[in-house]
């Protein structure tokens, strides 16, 4: 049925600044996606500005300060190495939210967790599209790899391509890719079988517009909502992953601060009375992997009170 | 006569109601001051287009409002008790014996999961602490109250066995389990087949003459209206506008928006002159933005400068008759004249037509979809959506395509257009044979080749500005060189009367009728020969039906463009269009000009089709021809005659075994039927003006 | 001529938690005398009347003003009502005269009309006399005859109406009941349009052992 007539306000389309606007203001509006967008931002903007927040270098060993509790010299405490833990945190924090490392010397922005989603995302959105809207038997040969993919248990999965192309960076993004496949996959197929039926991608036909200008420009900018709430969620569960891999020691190699070898490492010491240096990262994993989920959390909320 | 003496308490009493929703930016008001009554046994149409609040009045009355809905002000007297502010306690009690609603989507009322007869006995068992045996037998006797067939056996069954038409007989007899003082009906055959909604309103009609209940009824068509309502209120952007008897309404109406209503309305007329639609000019303002004065004001052809300025009272203009307007008694003398720019569509056939070829040929055309087997092995079935169908469309002139659901014209435009695969037959567009999909045409075959969607929500993509949409089809087929694709936007644009401003606009931001407008300069913007529209305006409102299909018209005299138009009744193809072909179970069973359709001989079908369809004046005579049973499986279709399962003329054996001739009536249209024509030229016409004299 | 077809449906109802003084006002404003109380389903529990809203003085000898009113305030409607058990009902499929019987009998005005426990209509002596003029077509203009019979004539009234048959016209009401002055006496009323007084009396005057009382013309 028609809508009520909006009256002539905008004459023009609102401008980006006010599209953006109108977003945060979305954000906003749920303290959910507050708290959660607290907690991720101070956990980018910590690591950036990592040498102003503390004055130790995240490899410097103190031998005289080892296992330390927390103390006025060193805010968290220090691990079995004398490595002030509160620095290790914070340039361990760079690498999965704020840089990727390539080789040795080049690097890119954005962390390994968030590349591993992307990338993620364009194989499986590509995948994703392809079976929702082309169906018929690459469909089926689509799903059924991708069924094969999720029977494995994740971290089997991650364990198995670690150990077959060893631990960097870039592996870990292609690990972190590979597993997040079939998710998202799965929910683009399932918006684009909901889409597909939709007037407008008719029209399209109607103009012959080929198969992959469908897919790409008419089908995958409508489904853009709920893959960037799932994107959001799927970070946090690679932040996971990443701690379980530092944990079971196919992690980034020492002494490079990954989060999960910290707990590793450190995990020798909670029963003799020295829980600091798995404390503090488990702590900081979940914290993130919380904030991320309550910002998801908090969008989806909001968008959908309205409705 | 003896006077009435029951008890005066109207069992519905409406005092000026308001009722506002909470958004993020504040309160919406979406009801304003409305007050109305209804007494036991007597039918109150609510009418209006949509977002005028007549299903927020209803929800408002059963306190469905949903978190952010809330009454503001004003008493709902039922039965000469407030419902407003009591604890809700007490009004699920009333909700449950004594009030009861029915809504336009028979499914949510009915649980799939549960069978019906356990449904139906629920609110017996519940609410009246029935046996279970004593409710279903009551849940039966009730079921042939409404007239379905084999009730004990539709008991077991689940909602999904059952046709549309038969879940909204289901739900209407549950609804009357209680024996509710107030029913209040949602558009409840809105979404079912003309037949089927006649049937439906039949019954409506006679179980209301039993049970004397009061019942609400809100519909957008005025048709139907016209057809069930004692009295009728007439609502506009949340305030009511008028409320009269049903005659008073359509004959006499005082407000300008009823009487600009009344003219949009397609009726079945004698001829075609009749039958012209003028829309009403601008937009239905939106709650947040009313006028300080009479809200219809911006729109009123009769406006006054006192009209901006004060906003008027609903009052008494004769007795029994409240109008809100100043000016109601003045208006209702003066003579309305079509504005200056509308320019009446002709529709006349030119001598020179006779001789040219058809554009679009199609002939013993056949669709068939494979239906999923049921077993392992064994023979395919096929449904057979479109079986084999031939119609032809000379260039510039209108084909009308008319069916109820299941007749097969949805799959028949597709396969024309490629995007279904025929199964047989041969089309033939522009001298080149299009019995291909899409993907495998010629690009210049698709460019001439276009179409308009149904549903306006759908057909745009919201993720694009209207400028870039229509500028899209623009590139593809390189009407223009680049450089000047915006200027041909705009120039679309125009000619849509929609104008520059809207290029940057995303569809969320537009109405039904303008997205419609857009889709529609998205399919003419290649320039193309033809145009098929697939019901183009069933989803909009009455006054904008009008405007967008005199801007199809405009369209097809400016660019000369051949239109076939489908549509599910005979009443909006009236006026425009030059063939019409009608099609049952996939077939065609009547074809010829429009003029002939109309009048008798009929095909025994289009006789039950002109006979259900609503018409809007009361003053019609309508003959009464009723289908028993439902539209057969395209499955399994009946042999012989199609119809012959349904037919209230059926002549025998014949008709079951032997595919009917073509028959060719004097007035040029051929019908489908062994009947002799002569048998069919005997038939009364279905509509006549009723007599007006009163002599005994 | 069912009870069903001459009730009114959709009774006012109550219910037996409203108080008392609001279940009064509720009667008032509607101009009715008698409110079924109803529970579940419309099932009946029992009946107010603007007589069982009248307490009785006796029961509060000793109350101050001030109690009497929080007494009233308190009562609500099923402590007033007449309890289901004892309120005398009428079934849907009972004759119109079944109800008047019950009516005269136990003196009451109206009779809420109950199927299987739940109240769907009401029936008061209005709507029957409402009934009796219809039955005997007050609304036409025409000739009204009374004409009285021994009341063990068998045949009397099938002569009467063959005597009217034979001359063509039509018979718009007839009834009849005891002369109740003398039960030896059965009077027939009839009525007739389009007929004259005396054209009436001629043909009445033919007609063995009945004596003409009435005609008249309304």
């Amino acid at each position: 049925m028609a809508v009520i007539e909006q009256g002539v306000q905008a004459i023009t389309r609102p401008s980006r600044w006010h599209r953006a606007w109108r977003g945060l203001a979305t954000l906003f509006a749920s303290k959910t996606a507050v708290i959660g967008l607290i907690i991720v931002l101070f956990w980018i903007l910590a690591p950036i500005l990592a040498p102003l927040l503390t004055p130790y270098s995240p490899t410097a060993q103190d031998y005289k300060a080892q296992n330390a509790a927390p103390s006025a010299a060193h805010i968290l405490g220090t691990d079995d190495l004398g490595r002030d833990i509160w620095s290790r945190l914070l340039y361990g924090a760079r690498v999965v939210l704020v840089i990727l490392p390539i080789g040795e010397h080049f690097w890119l922005p954005l962390g390994t967790a968030i590349w591993g989603v992307l990338l993620g995302l364009i194989i499986g959105a590509t995948l994703g599209l392809m079976g929702g809207y082309l169906g018929g038997w690459i469909d089926e040969v689509v799903m059924r790899l991708l069924d094969a993919m999720m029977a494995f248990p994740v971290i089997l999965l991650y364990m198995i391509i670690i150990a077959a192309v060893g631990a960097s960076a870039t592996n870990v993004v292609l690990a972190i890719a590979i597993v997040g496949t079939p998710g998202i996959a799965r929910l683009v197929r399932s918006l684009t079988l909901d889409i597909r039926t939709r007037d407008y991608i008719r029209a399209a036909e109607l103009r012959g517009e080929s198969a992959f200008h469908i897919m790409f420009v008419e089908i995958l900018p409508n489904a853009r909502g709920p893959i960037i709430i799932d994107a959001m969620l799927r970070v946090g569960y690679a932040i996971f992953a990443m701690g379980t891999l530092g944990f079971l020691g196919l992690g980034l190699p020492p002494p490079s601060p990954d989060w999960g070898s910290m707990v590793a490492s450190g995990r020798r010491y909670i029963l003799s009375g020295s829980p600091w240096a798995a404390l503090w990262p488990a702590l900081a994993i979940a914290t993130l992997v919380v904030g991320l989920n309550l910002l998801a959390d908090g969008l989806r909320e909001e968008s959908l009170r309205y409705q | 006569m003896i006077p009435d003496y029951r008890p005066r308490v109207p069992i519905l009493e409406v005092r000026d109601l308001a009722i506002a929703y909470e958004t993020r930016q504040g309160d919406v008001p979406a009801v304003r001051g409305v007050s109305f009554d209804i007494r036991r046994g007597e039918t109150l149409g609510i009418v209006g287009e949509s977002g005028c609040g007549k299903s927020t009045i209803a929800f408002g009355v059963v306190n469905f409002l949903g978190q952010n809905g809330k009454i503001v002000s004003g008493n709902i007297m039922f039965q000469g008790q407030d419902l407003v502010g009591r604890p809700e306690g007490d009004l699920r009690k009333i909700r449950g014996d004594r009030i009861a609603m029915v809504y336009q989507d028979p499914m949510q009322a009915l649980n799939p999961s549960m069978r019906l007869g356990d449904q139906m006995s629920e609110v017996l068992i519940v609410h009246r602490g029935m046996s279970k045996k004593a409710a279903e037998a009551k849940c039966i006797q009730m079921l042939e109250r409404v007239y379905m067939p084999d009730p004990a056996n539709v008991m077991r069954r689940y909602p999904h066995q059952i046709s549309g038409g038969q879940q909204q007989r289901v739900v209407i007899a549950m609804a009357l389990l209680n024996d509710p003082a107030l029913l209040i009906m949602d558009e409840p055959t809105t979404a079912l087949d003309v037949t089927v909604e006649a049937a439906v309103l039949d019954l409506i009609a006679d179980l209301q003459r039993d049970f004397e209940t009061a019942i609400m009824y809100i519909s957008h068509n005025l048709g139907v209206i016209a057809r069930v309502a004692d009295r009728v209120a007439v609502m506009y952007a949340g305030a009511m506008v008028e409320r009269a008897s049903v005659s008073d309404i359509f004959l006499r109406p005082y407000h300008p928006y009823t009487q600009g209503l009344m003219r949009c309305v397609p009726r079945l007329g004698q001829n075609k002159t009749d039958s012209y639609l003028y829309p009403i000019p601008g937009k239905v303002p939106s709650p947040k933005t009313l006028p300080t004065g009479c809200i219809f004001e911006p729109r009123c052809a009769f406006a006054r400068p006192d009209c901006a300025v004060t906003r008027p009272p609903l009052r008494e203009v004769k007795p029994g008759h409240w109008a809100r307007c100043l000016f109601a008694e003045e208006i209702a003398q003066q003579e309305w004249r079509p504005p200056a720019d509308f320019v009446p569509p002709s529709g006349e056939p030119d001598a020179d037509q006779r001789d040219k070829k058809p554009i679009l040929r199609v002939e013993h055309a056949k669709t068939f979809y494979t239906a999923p087997s049921k077993r392992l092995f064994g023979r395919r079935q096929y449904v057979k959506a479109v079986d084999d169908v031939s119609v032809a469309v000379k260039s510039g002139r209108t084909l009308g395509i008319v069916g109820e659901s299941g007749c097969g014209k949805s799959t028949l435009v597709k396969t024309i257009v490629g995007l279904e695969t025929p199964t047989g037959g041969a089309f033939e567009f522009m001298g080149i044979d299009i019995a291909v999909p899409v993907a495998r045409r010629d690009l210049q075959v698709i460019k001439n080749l276009q179409m308009v969607f149904q549903n306006p929500d759908s057909t745009l993509n919201p993720s694009f500005s209207v400028g870039t949409q229509i500028g899209r089809s623009l590139r593809r087929f390189n009407v223009v060189p680049p450089q000047q694709v915006r200027a041909e936007v705009i120039r679309l644009l125009d000619m849509m009367k929609l104008g520059e401003r809207y290029y940057d606009r995303l569809p969320r931001q537009l109405s039904g009728g303008e997205k419609q407008r857009v889709g529609i300069a998205r399919a003419i913007a290649g320039r193309p020969e033809l145009v098929l529209c697939d019901e183009p305006v069933s989803a909009l409102d009455v006054s904008v039906q009008a405007a967008v299909l005199n801007l199809l018209l405009d369209i097809q005299r400016q660019m000369g463009t051949t239109l076939v138009f489908i549509a599910h009744d005979l009443s909006v193809v009236r006026f425009f269009c030059d063939t019409i072909a009608v099609m049952y179970l996939g077939q065609v069973v009547e074809i010829g000009t429009a003029e002939a359709i109309y009048a008798p001989p009929y095909h025994p079908y289009t006789e039950a089709l002109l006979s259900a369809v609503p018409i809007p004046d009361p003053r019609v005579e309508q003959s009464h021809v009723r289908l028993s049973g439902s539209v057969p499986s395209a499955l399994n279709p009946p042999s012989g005659c199609r119809f012959h399962t349904r037919c209230p003329h059926k002549l025998g054996e014949i008709c079951e075994t032997q595919t009917p001739p073509w028959q060719i009536a004097e007035t040029g249209q051929r019908i489908f039927c062994h009947i002799p024509i002569a048998e069919l030229s005997k038939m009364n016409s279905v509509i006549t003006m009723k007599e007006t004299s009163n002599a005994r | 001529m069912l009870v069903r077809d001459y009730m009114t449906r959709h009774p006012l109802l109550a219910d037996p938690n409203m108080p008392a003084v609001e279940a009064q006002r509720y009667m008032v404003e509607a101009n009715v005398r008698r409110l079924p109380v109803v529970g579940d389903g419309k099932r009946l529990l029992g009946l107010v009347t603007r007589q069982t809203l009248m307490v009785d003085p006796s029961k509060m000898g000793s109350l101050n003003v001030w109690e009497i009113a929080s007494y009233l305030s308190g009562l609500t409607v099923k402590d007033v009502m007449i309890k289901a058990k004892d309120v005398i009902t009428a079934r849907p499929d009972m004759t119109i005269e079944e109800a008047a019987r019950i009516m005269v009998e136990k003196k009451i005005g109206c009779l809420p009309v109950v199927e299987d426990d739940v109240v769907i209509g009401i029936i008061t002596e209005t709507d029957l006399l409402a009934q009796l003029t219809s039955m005997m077509d007050l609304r036409c203009s025409g000739v009204r005859a009374t004409v009285r019979m021994p009341a063990n004539l068998v045949g009397g009234l099938a002569r009467l109406v063959d005597a009217i048959a034979a001359q063509g016209w039509g018979i718009n009401a007839l009834g009849g009941s005891v002369f109740p002055k003398d039960p030896t006496k059965w009077d027939a009323v009839i009525k007739i349009e389009g007929v004259t007084k005396a054209e009436m009396i001629a043909v009445l005057k033919q007609i063995k052992d009945e004596e003409i009382i009435d005609v008249r013309e309304i």
